[in-house]
């Protein structure tokens, strides 16, 4: 899939940048580059659709001098020049932020995992007999059902991060996702559920989301006919349920800019009780296999593991070197430094300050999805949300929408519902009682990184209005 | 806005051109002889800059080239598809790009049709938009400035604790051959200016967002009073903070034209989407001709709309746009096609195929959307008759399952409607509903109508979308 020699053509090309940006006089600069190729098939109406392949890269470059950056990103290598200078004249207009220099060399730690030569081998070919198994499995576990969305890809991506302090890290990454929309039409009653996964290693030959997906389209079949009135009760999510409102909420209020600004509804709480004590938060940069975890952060700092909210109590938070020095040079917190958490979104964009594989976790002994039924006793459960990005972050505050719900009665499940309003705050709700389930899944994420979650049962603050 | 069209007899100068056309038509006729019954290769250029500003100090400002090429190749009746940034590598992947449609298509039951695509008129031509005051020129300063017309009149109040505003800018410029002979050129721009207002209170925290722009250059922003944005932002922050949770349930429900926009973009133009209905994934399948709203409902999309931020010249299968009558008087009249869907449904292309750069692949996509204005004077005369509802403004986005028909979308802001008059300021106002319920709930709707906010629309696939219509009340909905 990756073409000989990929990483040694992004490296020369990066260094034509680096040169421009040594030619230009500018104090300090860093730069990312990356190259990618991949095969993707989509598949719509219960078959394979199309097939594409194909490569893309670019690199972004950021100067920084007395404390003022300028930043400018580019395809071809050939604007070099022009994309340096226009970085330089930016950085000109920007305003200095004192103690604001670019990171230095700083041994860092390599993590594996994260390159599966396996993914580099398959060819489109395998990938069509892999989207062919996918479809015969969804019908043979229930021939009523149809993939009407989705599809299987595979990639790999040689990437490079230097800078003129020495820093200069290279390295390759592959990937293999699936995600499929199942339907099912019975009688006129259309039910879906979308469910995917990803990994940096070869899926399994059919991975779990397959059956999920046909297990949700089932369950929200025949739905309850129930009264229009509002009731708060718990709820318990699924882990790809609770991941679109815990991402939206919950990384960004532990940046340290927000936390320091007061933009965060954890700000002036370090030390305090934010979350159920049983509940604990930590961000793992060095996670083995993981989609966004490395040894460097988009800064080229080392990568760490850090404990964000320990036994309930807020005790961290991330940083990246700018917005440590800007909000230490601000007067807004005495000392901060980087926590190796600058994320490099793409060669689009200068980092910005995000978590890397971020994991929910609890003291208590996770349980099963039956035991944690029977814990709640009455009240929903739900599987995916509608319009999680309208959650506001600033507060926590989410009203959203499903269609993948069951009522839970004596901790059974009586049935679906057709749609339901689903409102609360996620702050509040996790520091009520919570109850946590065994089996953590891997989630994408509305923000930077990934969100390791189980099913999370929430006893307190939340609203079920049921269409 | 000045719009120059050139017809030409298919020769064009190479200047200018970032295909080498001669290269590429060779490139198409080996995909020929390799079997492929069409092909095309797009070429999209995107000269770009985003700003960034918080209380008035600028953050970023980042200034963009990208380029990006696809060849698209339909062979035994299946898509290939390659994508790339390396415009020199074309000619190395037409005959594995031909090979991959074939394996495709060599998975097709015996039952299914293949793919084709609807005939269009081949045009050899450039279409440029061309700005009034093209953007490209426009110097960090100036942007500088008018952003800071927006923090001037947002701050100066102990409550707000940041005003962050934003700048996008982007020129676009595409080029399209084919094996057909189609060889087309065209480029425009759009322009955008927002702002977030944060406002802070004994531990609670909110925000409210304001925007502006459209398809044009400098000019867009310039004729919008910025400093008035910025204070009304102010003001719906601060009023944000002293708003009560919304209560729940079936009410009826009066939305301002941005929420209106968002509300038909959702509930309506996802499900117009003909790729989704022949994907089985709509629930508007098979539902043409038939009524399905209150016959005060006409609903539009029209990338023609000059100005608006999804308008476009030429869609990008290079077919000539033009408006869609979605829904005229509540009947289901048309849906939104490209080629291919045109040809699935026996109906012509309407301009609906929309590639987010030249590295995507088209897709049927919306463009600017209106439900058009009714009868109701004013947004007063539309509350006379409720006793208690809600009045919902601003969007804070929305989401759809166009199979099930079943929508939601967030305001920004909203009030208690009791006896006819507004009352209470309400926060975190979300309403959903199913399309083909909804759409016969509409029950009054001004007479003016227009574009709102600009946005952004996602589906795999991220495009600009201009939304709007009139002040519309809904008898009931479910709010939350």
């Amino acid at each position: 899939m990756l073409p000989e020699g990929a990483e040694d053509r992004l490296l020369a090309n990066a260094n034509v940048i680096a040169d421009a940006c040594k030619g230009s006089g500018v104090q300090q600069w860093d730069l990312i580059g990356f190259q990618s190729y991949g095969h993707q098939l989509d598949i719509e109406a219960g078959k394979i659709t199309m097939a594409a392949g194909g490569g893309e890269g670019g690199f972004g470059v950021r100067v920084v001098d007395e404390g003022r950056f300028g930043f400018a990103h580019l395809v071809d290598v050939s604007g070099a020049q022009r994309a340096v200078e226009q970085a330089v004249a930016i950085a000109k207009k920007s305003p200095s932020i004192e103690g604001f220099v670019l990171p230095s060399e700083q041994p860092a730690e390599q993590v594996s995992g994260r390159m599966d030569r396996a993914v580099l081998d398959l060819s489109p070919e395998d990938l069509l007999e892999q989207a062919d198994g996918l479809l015969s499995e969804v019908k043979s576990l229930d021939e009523r059902a149809v993939v009407t969305g989705g599809g299987v890809g595979v990639s790999a991506t040689a990437g490079c991060l230097m800078n003129s302090e020495g820093i200069l890290s290279t390295g390759m990454t592959t990937s293999h996702g699936i995600g499929l929309q199942v339907s099912l039409e019975v009688d006129g009653e259309l039910t879906s559920s979308y469910q995917g996964q990803s990994s940096r290693s070869l899926l399994p030959e059919m991975p779990a989301c397959v059956a999920r997906a046909v297990h949700w389209a089932q369950v929200t079949q025949n739905p309850l006919r129930v009264e229009s009135e509002a009731v708060d009760t718990p709820v318990l999510m699924t882990s790809e349920g609770f991941s679109p409102l815990f991402s939206m909420v919950v990384p960004s209020a532990m940046t340290g800019e927000k936390m320091v600004r007061k933009e965060s509804f954890w700000a002036d709480k370090m030390g305090q009780q934010v979350l159920n004590p049983n509940l604990s938060v930590h961000d793992n940069g060095l996670l083995e296999g993981g989609m966004s975890s490395g040894s460097r952060d988009g800064e080229g700092v080392p990568r760490r593991r850090q404990n964000l909210i320990e036994n309930g109590r807020l005790n961290g938070m991330l940083w990246s070197t700018r917005d440590a020095a800007q909000q230490v040079a601000e007067g807004r917190i005495e000392a901060a430094h980087s926590t190796g958490s600058a994320s490099s979104g793409g060669h689009q964009s200068p980092p910005s300050t995000g978590c890397t594989e971020l994991f929910l976790t609890s003291s208590e002994q996770g349980k099963s999805m039956d035991d944690l039924l029977k814990h709640m006793g009455d009240g929903y459960l739900v599987n995916s949300v509608m319009g999680a990005h309208t959650a506001n972050p600033s507060s926590g505050d989410f009203s959203v929408t499903t269609s993948s719900i069951l009522k839970v009665e004596g901790g059974e499940i009586v049935g679906s519902l057709k749609q339901a309003g689903f409102s609360g705050n996620l702050a509040k709700a996790l520091n009520g009682a919570v109850v946590l389930g065994a089996d953590v899944r891997r989630q994408g994420s509305y923000s930077s990184g990934s969100m390791h979650l189980p099913d999370v049962l929430m006893m307190d603050g939340l609203r079920i209005n049921p269409a | 806005m000045v719009m120059a069209a050139k017809q030409t007899d298919g020769h064009h100068p190479t200047v200018g051109r970032y295909l080498d056309q001669e290269k590429v038509r060779k490139a198409l006729d080996a995909a020929r002889s390799y079997g492929a019954s069409y092909a095309e290769v797009r070429v999209v250029a995107l000269t770009e800059s985003t700003v960034a500003m918080r209380d008035g100090i600028l953050e970023k400002a980042i200034p963009g080239q990208e380029l990006g090429m696809t060849l698209r190749i339909l062979a035994d009746g299946a898509w290939g598809v390659h994508s790339t940034t390396d415009l020199a590598s074309l000619s190395d992947q037409i005959e594995s790009t031909t090979r991959l449609a074939k394996a495709v298509a060599k998975r097709r039951a015996a039952s299914e049709r293949p793919k084709a695509l609807a005939e269009v008129p081949i045009i050899q031509d450039e279409t440029h938009w061309r700005s009034k005051l093209d953007v490209r020129h426009t110097e960090l300063d100036q942007k500088m400035e008018l952003m800071n017309d927006i923090y001037r009149g947002a701050s100066g109040h102990d409550d707000i604790v940041s005003v962050r505003t934003g700048w996008s800018d982007e020129h676009i410029h595409t080029e399209l051959m084919t094996t057909e002979g189609m060889d087309r050129v065209w480029s425009f721009q759009r322009s955008l200016i927002h702002g977030m207002v944060t406002a802070r209170r004994e531990g609670e925290v909110v925000s409210y967002r304001t925007r502006h722009g459209g398809q044009g250059g400098l000019e867009v922003i310039q004729e919008a009073d910025l400093v008035q944005l910025g204070e009304e932002a102010q003001r719906a922050a601060l009023r944000l903070l002293n708003a009560e949770r919304a209560p729940s349930g079936k009410l009826p429900l009066i939305a301002d034209k941005d929420l209106t926009g968002v509300y038909i973009h959702e509930a309506l133009g996802h499900p117009c989407e003909a790729d989704l209905v022949a994907a089985g994934d709509s629930c508007l399948d098979g539902k043409l001709g038939q009524k399905i709203g209150n016959e005060l409902v006409t609903v539009v999309d029209d990338p023609t709309m000059m100005g608006g931020y999804g308008a476009y010249p030429v869609d990008d299968e290079g077919v000539n746009t033009r408006e869609k009558v979605l829904i005229k008087n509540g009947v289901l009249t048309e849906y939104l096609n490209h080629r291919e869907t045109a040809h699935h449904f026996g109906v012509e292309p309407n301009g609906g195929a929309r590639a987010q750069d030249g590295l995507h692949h088209p897709l049927v996509r919306m463009s600017n959307t209106m439900i058009h204005g009714g009868t109701h004077a004013d947004i007063d005369e539309l509350m006379e008759d409720v006793q208690y509802g809600v009045y919902a403004c601003g969007t804070r986005g929305g989401q759809v399952d166009t199979g099930r028909g079943s929508f939601q979308f967030a305001a920004q802001e909203a009030w208690l409607i009791e006896n006819g008059e507004l009352t209470r300021p309400l926060k975190d106002v979300s309403v959903s509903g199913l399309t083909l319920e909804i759409l016969k709930n509409v029950d009054g709707l001004t007479r003016d109508a227009s574009l709102a906010s600009p946005g952004f629309c996602g589906k795999g696939q991220t495009v600009p979308v201009g939304d709007g219509g009139p002040v519309m009340r809904i008898s009931e909905a479910l709010v939350g």
